[in-house]
């Protein structure tokens, strides 16, 4: 049994971790809730975000500045995936809707791997982020609690432009019933270019804020975009609050379970998953998607 | 000119030949009746009007404009409006967001209030999620959200279809009225009293085609010409 | 140039070739940058994508989890000869392979039963599972991370005399050979009638369930099918390297072996080993040149997002596709040619009454050489009581209690909204009643899934169209006939599929009742509409059934066909009990024996076709209220 500090230092641990896999997913499940689309590059893009802040911070010293031309970065590059590739695939069968993206995985990957290379590049941690935190009852790094804090910040905003502004009322309402958002005057197909890219600057901007605590190499993806389809099983795929719970509950089950033995926690955060798909296909919030 | 021509339309549904030659016309300010035994192709012809299904030949236009081709978003924003069947509500938005993103859209959509006074029992659940209402609200949310879009046209599929006796008096009612400050429509309806109660014109369509034009005043007087294309042809 | 050659050299002409092919490899290709080594892991992946083509390319279902049953019948055969428990290696495979067929018994059972998505991510979290559990919890026998060093290598005959195959050309031959009867074998089950079925799954999976194939059961063959051939994959994978890697369990090996098979053709078995060589070529020749070592995936990830663009069907998909298609040019022309001639003259029939009746054609009885499944002898075929479905508060159907007797043609009528189609769906228990219940010949049905009442003897067309687009008239009703002499679930993966006189028998007999003789050969998709819908209503009949229910067999007919159809359905019904729902109400009044009235869900009126006819209440019914 491990003690009450370690346990409580890995609850942490875990938010950390959850909030980021939440904002990873909710990237992953409106892209999928809106196009019907599960998108195998996701991991992929959570690594372009991660490099995209390792080059911008070379040019300017500002943390934020780099995050906003990483942001703008991922954006351009979301409308470009959309337009020439994932548009072409919405009336195609889901195999292949999995196979292209797994194909745009597998060439954003490269494409970081022939021009940074295979090794672990750094980037460093904001100078207002070192050091360590005094909580009373625990020391824990600032960047993470800041880190905590930044992901929060963007799933509020993620959560504000869902349910407070029209484009979000258009993607609710085209989850449930696309046609019917069309027979209303919406262009259907001009809100999943937005959704696409919208998802794609939140798995971009979970992997900037991540790289200063991490090392980033072309493979660091694949592991969070396997974790981050454990999180829209839990939550429910297509659904925004099941992906910010489903990721703080997968977080909280790989960090608590290592504190007793860290061989079984992805064990653990597979087995669940599975239980999830047999049991309740449709995760602990229903989905209202399209699959 | 009339506001809607439909010009020998044939539409396939699936594989399925549906409507062959139809040709049917709207005047500005006319509420037009289809009537025919399911399987006519009604719905059909609605749905082609929307844009839902493409014809395969023939032209839809409004105003004089071809609207055939176009898809279902276009031909809303030129202002036809279709109000379906199934009513497909978004359960999971509230009733006022049914009508906000309805009226997203629109050229001069009316205020909540115009819609809220039409139907005051919208108002009283406009907090409500969609999935929760009765089949008798939800359809009148699902005409308050053609009406909110103040659509040059509005197509009614089947609105009475599967609502209390008293629920069909009041959305009848407000067709009714409708119908009275000069709205244009075209309604489907299996309850052909409650339809020529207050259409101008009826067509009647069999296996696709139009069978039968008349006024409703014409039919409501001499139900038998109905048996044409409605009747069950029971006395042969 | 095949078609000069005897019958049984066309029958093996695939293998043949892929045997010529083998042997030609060592000897041509290694100046090309082919060494023995690189061509047995070629095969080693193509062996394991022989599997997975099977559940993938023939099944429609595509796995992400391939690695799991790979590794497990890597490891375990690995574990079993280095631990020193299984001495023989020959035997070790087996344990192995039969292991990772276990395991893949039980991951299949949990998967099958989802589609799309949640089939691929179950398959996908399974594996990751596997993995880890490999890396860590189990890891004081496989190693962990370290995988399985100093797996020995096999051994042809006994003890000193016994020789031992090495690396390099034995090592290649044994996988050859591996290779060929794995192919063999795999070609065979797609011929037999197990590969009709899951072919027709992929076509259109709820069809065949109501046909009377158990889907889930047949679907569960596809996928450990799979995880053995992935299994002794794994096997010989440890075998011949001389260590077992854990990373044969990791996702990238689940996409490795997606990505070969696409590229080599999905569906033609040959392709995951093409698809192979093209990937491990690349790898082992682009990385020593300088400069270009790490381009090679990016240029094969461009090449496989450009080949699912536009050329789905990968390389060899696309030359057998090619080459089908100069052969066979004609014939689908001739076939389109002969739909566009069926369809203008019913377009001119429908635009106005035909000029003529045609001449009445002579009833014939249909004979069908499959009996139906004989059910007691009672005067009822088919009973409800108290049949209710609510959707929420609607009463689709309301308490409605009424019986079809036998050998009538008993009619549904109604108006729109009346409750027919519910109630059809709830006869064969296609859709479930929420109440009262449905009996067969005295027996209860409700309950029991629309695949075992089809066994049982009732089965039904659909109003739309629920066909097998890709497959011919002859092998649409051959599924179906097999439903019928099969059961619900056969395993003869070795028998031809053509090869069951009875069931061909009765494809033939239901081609020439339907009037499709000429159309024996053309798939589904280039009929007619109306050669479609009487294809619709002879798969139902090729069952053999004791009772058929029609769900609108005439909608969208033009008026030549209706009467073609009617005598069909007249003919039919001299052997069978006919349940109808139509809205021609000219043909039902026709046609039917009895017919039962329904209205807002519940029953208006139950009795002869001139009870009926005078009852006023239907008439009211009909013209929607306006007299009352």
């Amino acid at each position: 049994m491990p003690s009450w500090a370690t346990l409580l230092s890995q609850a942490f641990n875990g938010l950390a971790l959850g909030s980021l896999l939440a904002l990873v997913s909710s990237g992953l499940t409106i892209i999928l809730g809106t196009l019907g689309v599960l998108n195998f590059a996701h991991g992929a893009l959570f690594t372009v975000g991660a490099y995209a802040i390792f080059v911008a911070f070379q040019y300017t010293s500002s943390f934020f500045l780099a995050v906003a031309m990483g942001s703008v970065f991922m954006l351009v590059l979301g409308i470009l995936l959309e337009r020439v590739i994932v548009r072409l695939f919405y009336d195609r069968p889901h195999e292949d809707q999995i196979l292209v993206t797994y194909g745009v995985g597998i060439v954003l990957v490269e494409v970081l791997r022939n021009v940074f290379g295979s090794h672990a590049q750094r980037v460093p941690v904001p100078s207002w982020g070192t050091g360590v935190t005094e909580m009373g009852f625990l020391m824990y790094p600032t960047y993470r609690l800041q880190l905590i804090g930044m992901v929060a910040a963007i799933l509020l905003a993620l959560y504000l432009i869902l349910y407070r502004t029209s484009l979000g009322l258009v993607v609710r309402a085209g989850i449930e019933n696309p046609g019917m958002v069309g027979i209303l005057g919406i262009d259907v197909k001009r809100t999943f270019l937005v959704v696409f890219a919208v998802g794609c600057v939140a798995v971009g901007l979970a992997g900037m804020l991540y790289a200063p605590v991490v090392a980033v190499s072309p493979d660091m993806g694949a592991t969070f975009m396997v974790q981050s389809f454990v999180v829209i099983v839990l939550g429910g795929l297509g659904s925004f609050p099941g992906a910010v719970v489903g990721g703080l509950i997968a977080g909280e089950i790989i960090s608590i379970t290592s504190a007793f033995n860290s061989a079984y926690s992805d064990v653990m955060l597979y087995g669940l998953m599975a239980l999830v798909l047999v049991l309740r296909p449709q995760g602990l919030f229903g989905s209202e998607g399209r699959v | 000119m009339s506001l809607l021509e439909v010009e020998r339309i044939n539409a396939l549904y699936g594989d399925s030949h549906v409507l062959f030659d139809l040709s049917i016309h709207v005047n500005e300010k006319e509420v037009v009746a289809l009537l025919g035994r399911n399987g006519a192709g009604k719905t059909t012809t609605l749905r082609t009007i929307m844009g839902v299904l493409s014809p395969r030949s023939g032209e839809i236009r409004l105003d004089g404009k071809p609207i055939s081709g176009l898809p279902p978003s276009a031909i809303a924003r030129v202002g036809v409006q279709l109000v379906p069947e199934e009513r497909a509500i978004f359960g999971g938005l509230t009733v006022e967001e049914n009508l906000r993103l309805a009226a997203l859209t629109a050229p001069k959509p009316w205020p909540l209030d115009r819609v809220y006074e039409v139907f005051p029992r919208l108002k009283e659940r406009r907090t409500s999620r969609g999935r929760t209402l009765s089949g008798g609200e939800q359809q009148m949310l699902s005409i308050g959200r053609a009406l909110i879009r103040d659509p040059r046209i509005i197509l009614m599929d089947e609105p009475f279809e599967g609502l209390a006796p008293l629920i069909v008096r009041d959305l009848v009612n407000v067709s009714r009225a409708l119908a009275a400050e000069g709205r244009t429509m075209i309604v489907v309806e299996q309850n052909v009293a409650a339809a020529l109660s207050f259409a101008d014109r009826v067509y009647g369509l069999n296996n696709g085609h139009v069978v039968y034009e008349g006024s409703a005043k014409e039919l409501q007087a001499e139900p038998e010409r109905m048996a044409s294309f409605i009747g069950v042809g029971l006395h042969g | 140039m095949t078609r000069n050659l005897p019958p049984a050299l066309r029958a093996v002409l695939p293998e043949t070739i892929l045997v010529l092919v083998l042997v030609a490899a060592p000897l041509l290709l290694p100046p090309l940058g082919f060494s023995y080594d690189l061509l047995s892991r070629v095969l080693n992946w193509g062996l394991l994508g022989l599997g997975f083509d099977i559940l993938f390319g023939l099944t429609g279902l595509l796995s992400f989890g391939q690695a799991a049953f790979y590794g497990v019948g890597g490891f375990v055969t690995a574990y079993l000869l280095v631990s020193g428990k299984v001495a023989s290696v020959w035997l070790a495979l087996a344990i192995g392979t039969a292991a990772a067929g276990l395991f893949g018994l039980f991951v299949g059972w949990l998967a099958v039963r989802r589609i799309g998505i949640y089939f691929t991510m179950i398959t996908l979290a399974f594996a990751q599972m596997a993995y880890f559990i490999e890396n860590s919890p189990l890891s004081d026998y496989t190693g962990g991370e370290n995988g399985i060093a100093g797996v020995p290598q096999p051994k042809l005959g006994f003890g000193e005399s016994a020789l031992t195959i090495s690396a390099g050309l034995p090592m290649y031959a044994l996988l050859a050979v591996a290779f060929v009867i794995g192919f063999a074998l795999a070609r065979r089950i797609v011929m037999s009638p197990v590969g009709s079925i899951l072919l027709a799954i992929r076509e259109n999976t709820p069809r065949v369930a109501m046909l009377g194939h158990d889907v889930s059961a047949y679907k569960l063959a596809a996928f450990v099918i799979a995880a053995l051939y992935a299994g002794l994959a794994g096997g010989m994978l440890g075998s011949f390297q001389s260590y077992m890697p854990p990373d044969a369990f990791s996702l990238e090996t689940s996409g490795q072996l997606v990505v070969q098979t696409i590229v080599g053709g999905v569906g033609t078995l040959i392709g995951p080993l093409v698809g192979a060589a093209i990937w491990l070529w690349l790898r082992d020749n682009l990385q020593v040149i300088p400069g270009l070592g790490a381009l090679w995936k990016l240029v094969l990830g461009i090449a496989f997002i450009g080949l699912v663009i536009w050329l789905r069907r990968g390389i060899c998909g696309e030359i057998i596709h090619r080459m089908n298609k100069r052969r066979e040019a004609a014939a689908v022309k001739a076939a389109q040619a002969r739909t566009e001639a069926i369809e203008l003259s019913e377009a001119g029939s429908a635009a106005g009454e035909p000029a003529s009746e045609p001449a009445p054609v002579t009833v014939r009885d249909i004979v069908l050489p499959l009996a139906p499944p004989s059910r007691g002898s009672g005067d009822v075929a088919l009973a409800t009581s108290g049949l209710s479905r609510h959707y929420g508060g609607l009463k689709a159907v309301d308490d409605v209690s009424f019986e079809i007797r036998r050998g009538t043609i008993h009619a549904v009528i109604g108006p729109n909204g009346a409750g027919k189609s519910t109630l059809f769906k709830m006869l064969l228990d296609e859709v479930s009643p929420s109440a009262g219940e449905v009996r067969l010949f005295g027996e209860r049905i409700t309950g029991l899934g629309v695949t075992r009442t089809a066994q049982l003897g009732i089965a039904k067309s659909n109003q739309l169209n629920q066909l097998f687009p890709n497959l011919t008239v002859r092998q649409s009703l051959r599924v179906a006939a097999l439903a019928r002499s099969r059961g619900r679930m056969k395993l003869d993966l070795i028998r031809r599929s053509g090869s069951l006189p009875e069931v061909e028998a009765q494809v033939e007999t239901v081609i020439d009742s339907l009037g499709l003789r000429e159309r024996a050969e053309t798939p589904a998709h280039i009929l007619a509409y109306g050669e479609k819908r009487r294809l619709e209503i002879g798969m139902a009949l090729a069952t053999s059934p004791n009772v058929l229910l029609l769900d609108e067999p005439l909608a969208g007919m033009s008026p030549v066909e209706r009467l073609a159809t009617r005598d069909l359905i007249r003919s039919i019904a001299k052997s069978r009990t006919l349940v109808i729902v139509e809205h021609d109400l000219d043909a039902i009044f026709q046609l039917a024996d009895r017919i039962t009235v329904l209205y807002e869900g519940r029953l208006l009126a139950d009795g002869s076709a001139e009870d009926v006819a005078r009852n006023q209440a239907v008439q009211d019914a009909y013209l929607g209220g306006l007299h009352s």
